[in-house]
């Protein structure tokens, strides 16, 4: 599904370079729940940026779902990113000016969908995240772990085959935590979506298929 | 996503209030300056109503010291006489002192079938008023020697006065009372719209009245119409022939042409204070959008990022901050369409409808250009955006 082929990405600025990833190569089937652990700076989250086509890599290849992402100009990774990927961020990066259920409908609005089609997908969305009963709220009215279920229902309402988790638990206690990554094993047992989560916890990643840890920039596990 | 920019302005309404008032208030005044500007074009672009190049006014003040009719009649006669009488004069007459391009007026009243109509100018003047001045009639007759003893009370009036109190028709032959409604006046002639206050100023109702002799006590001016080889040393033999004729008096001779040119600057100077002030607004509303813009796109980066990740393009991130300022433009533009749309509806400043409908388009397209320029280097700032960046800066 996803496949790294000695993945390099070096951050340059005047004076410093300094190694993000170091040759990571890694395969990532179908189906799979990956988690990614590592110390803060190890890499995590540029690896999760590099996988979601929002950094490009300073070396080597990405292949996902068979498709080299190399060529694709802006437009078409936009569109990639729209119909191939979806994204849940630790800090849920909700738009507090929208319902909810605007919220859950923003990545059908860059798709040829009508305003029905996507009110339906949006609450059928909610729906699976158990919050059929808070669209017309605004994110500002809901707690923390509410905010990142209206997250997921916005990365699965374009129905997206893999999904992109960085530190979906980190802003949770541990009760919404679970909550939240029992909904993320539902995703992937019920709907055979394949999930790549960064977290920090051990226990999070415990629940996952396959676990890789990264250090100063290099895969150890 | 027409309608989900919509919900999003509209969501945000308290924060955009304040840009919304700004944009509210360019458009009024951009309102005014088009229609102020619409106005004076279109009463440019029309006829003077009068060939005054060859023409000359003398200014004088009567120092005549005798109180008899008769003998000021003789006088003046006389002295307009040996005016038209000299070989550089194609014609000559008197006139009340709101002679064209000049400051002064004089207004009052008519009543038409029981309804008045004020802001009348009213201009005394001879029978060789028209000819001089060289307007043309446009229906029945200007004055002669016979209205001097006719019995009947006789006017002659312009085509804007003829229209407003007779409509289209022709208004030869028909009557009008008075102000206040003591005596009838029979209309002889109508004469063309003569723009007495210049290029730009709007030709308002004219009635011409043959003045009597007892105004030759307090009548100042005389309209000479010349040959065009009349030269300076002709305008000072004219000058030294009134001061001998009239004794102590302040005599002066001013070219209309000059008068013209004086007089429209004079009346450019409002509108050019008014383009002013606007210029400075618009200025002032320009960096205000841009600021606005700058700091949402500042305020908003994690909203952008997010935008990016899940499938909007540069282009399009860019071309939604655009859509979002035309839009709270928009907003702003119907508030304010509907307080322009009220001046033509209660005919306010006696303007016509066509103006300030003009100015309402000129105004509305002004500032969405404005807008529009003001968004685009703001929304291409927003499109490079680095998503990965700006979804780890919240």
């Amino acid at each position: 599904m996803i496949s790294l082929q000695n993945i390099e990405k070096v951050y340059r600025t005047t004076n410093i370079e300094t190694l993000a990833l170091n040759n990571i190569s890694l395969d990532i089937a179908k189906g799979e729940f990956l988690s990614v652990m590592g110390p803060s700076g190890c890499g995590k989250s540029t690896l999760l940026n590099i996988m979601g086509l929002l950094d490009a890599p300073s070396r080597g290849q990405i292949k996902i779902s068979d498709q080299t992402t190399d060529n694709l100009n802006d437009k078409q990774l936009a569109k990639f990113r729209n119909q191939k990927l979806g994204f849940i961020f630790q800090s849920y990066h909700l738009i507090n000016d929208l319902q909810v259920l605007d919220n859950v409908e923003l990545p059908l609005l860059y798709r040829d969908t009508t305003a029905k089609e996507r009110r339906q997908l949006a609450a059928e969305a909610l729906e699976k995240v158990g919050l059929s009963n808070r669209m017309k709220h605004f994110p500002t009215q809901l707690s923390g772990g509410q905010r990142q279920r209206v997250a997921i229902a916005r990365a699965i309402v374009g129905r997206p085959e893999i999904i992109l988790a960085d530190e979906p638990t980190g802003n949770l206690d541990s009760a919404m935590g679970n909550e939240i990554m029992e909904i993320l094993l539902q995703l992937n047992q019920n709907d055979g979506t394949t999930i790549v989560m960064v977290t920090h916890d051990e226990h999070m990643a415990q629940k996952t298929h396959r676990l890789v840890r990264l250090f100063d920039g290099s895969q150890v596990l | 996503m027409l309608k989900h920019l919509f919900k999003l302005i509209w969501n945000k309404k308290k924060q955009n209030s304040l840009l919304i008032v700004e944009i509210l208030l360019s458009f009024m005044v951009m309102f005014a300056v088009f229609a102020f500007a619409v106005n004076s074009y279109q009463n440019y672009v029309k006829p003077i109503g009068i060939k005054y190049e060859h023409v000359w006014v003398i200014n004088y003040n009567n120092t005549l010291k005798t109180q008899n009719s008769d003998s000021l009649t003789m006088f003046y006669e006389g002295l307009l006489r040996n005016i038209k009488a000299m070989p550089q004069v194609v014609d000559a007459g008197f006139s009340s002192t709101n002679v064209p391009f000049s400051s002064a007026h004089m207004s009052g009243g008519i009543t038409v079938n029981g309804k008045r109509i004020t802001y009348v100018n009213q201009f005394n003047v001879d029978d060789n008023y028209l000819n001089t001045l060289g307007a043309t009639m446009l229906e029945g007759r200007w004055y002669n020697k016979q209205d001097g003893i006719s019995k009947e009370k006789v006017t002659v009036i312009n085509n804007t006065l003829k229209e407003k109190a007779f409509g289209k028709g022709s208004a030869v032959g028909k009557y009008f009372n008075d102000y206040d409604n003591k005596f009838k006046i029979k209309v002889i002639g109508v004469v063309n719209d003569i723009k007495f206050d210049g290029d730009y100023q709007t030709v308002g109702l004219s009635q011409y009245n043959r003045f009597d002799t007892s105004a030759y006590h307090w009548l100042q001016r005389i309209l000479v119409k010349v040959q065009p080889n009349a030269d300076a040393a002709f305008e000072s033999r004219l000058y030294k022939f009134m001061a001998n004729q009239m004794k102590n008096s302040n005599i002066e001779i001013e070219h209309l042409p000059n008068k013209l040119v004086a007089y429209n600057k004079f009346t450019l100077v409002p509108l050019i204070i008014l383009s002013i002030v606007a210029a400075f607004l618009i200025i002032n509303v320009a960096l205000g959008i841009f600021g606005v813009l700058w700091y949402n796109i500042n305020k908003r980066r994690g909203e952008i990022g997010l935008r990016r990740a899940i499938g909007a393009s540069g282009s399009s991130v860019s071309s939604q901050l655009v859509s979002e300022a035309l839009i709270l433009a928009t907003f702003s533009l119907i508030i304010g369409t509907f307080f322009a749309v009220q001046f033509p509806l209660l005919n306010v400043f006696d303007l016509s409808a066509g103006v300030y409908l003009t100015a309402i388009g000129f105004a509305l397209i002004f500032i969405y250009f404005i807008v529009l320029v003001c968004s685009l280097y703001p929304g291409k700032q927003a499109a490079a955006i680095y998503p990965a960046v700006a979804l780890h800066e919240e």
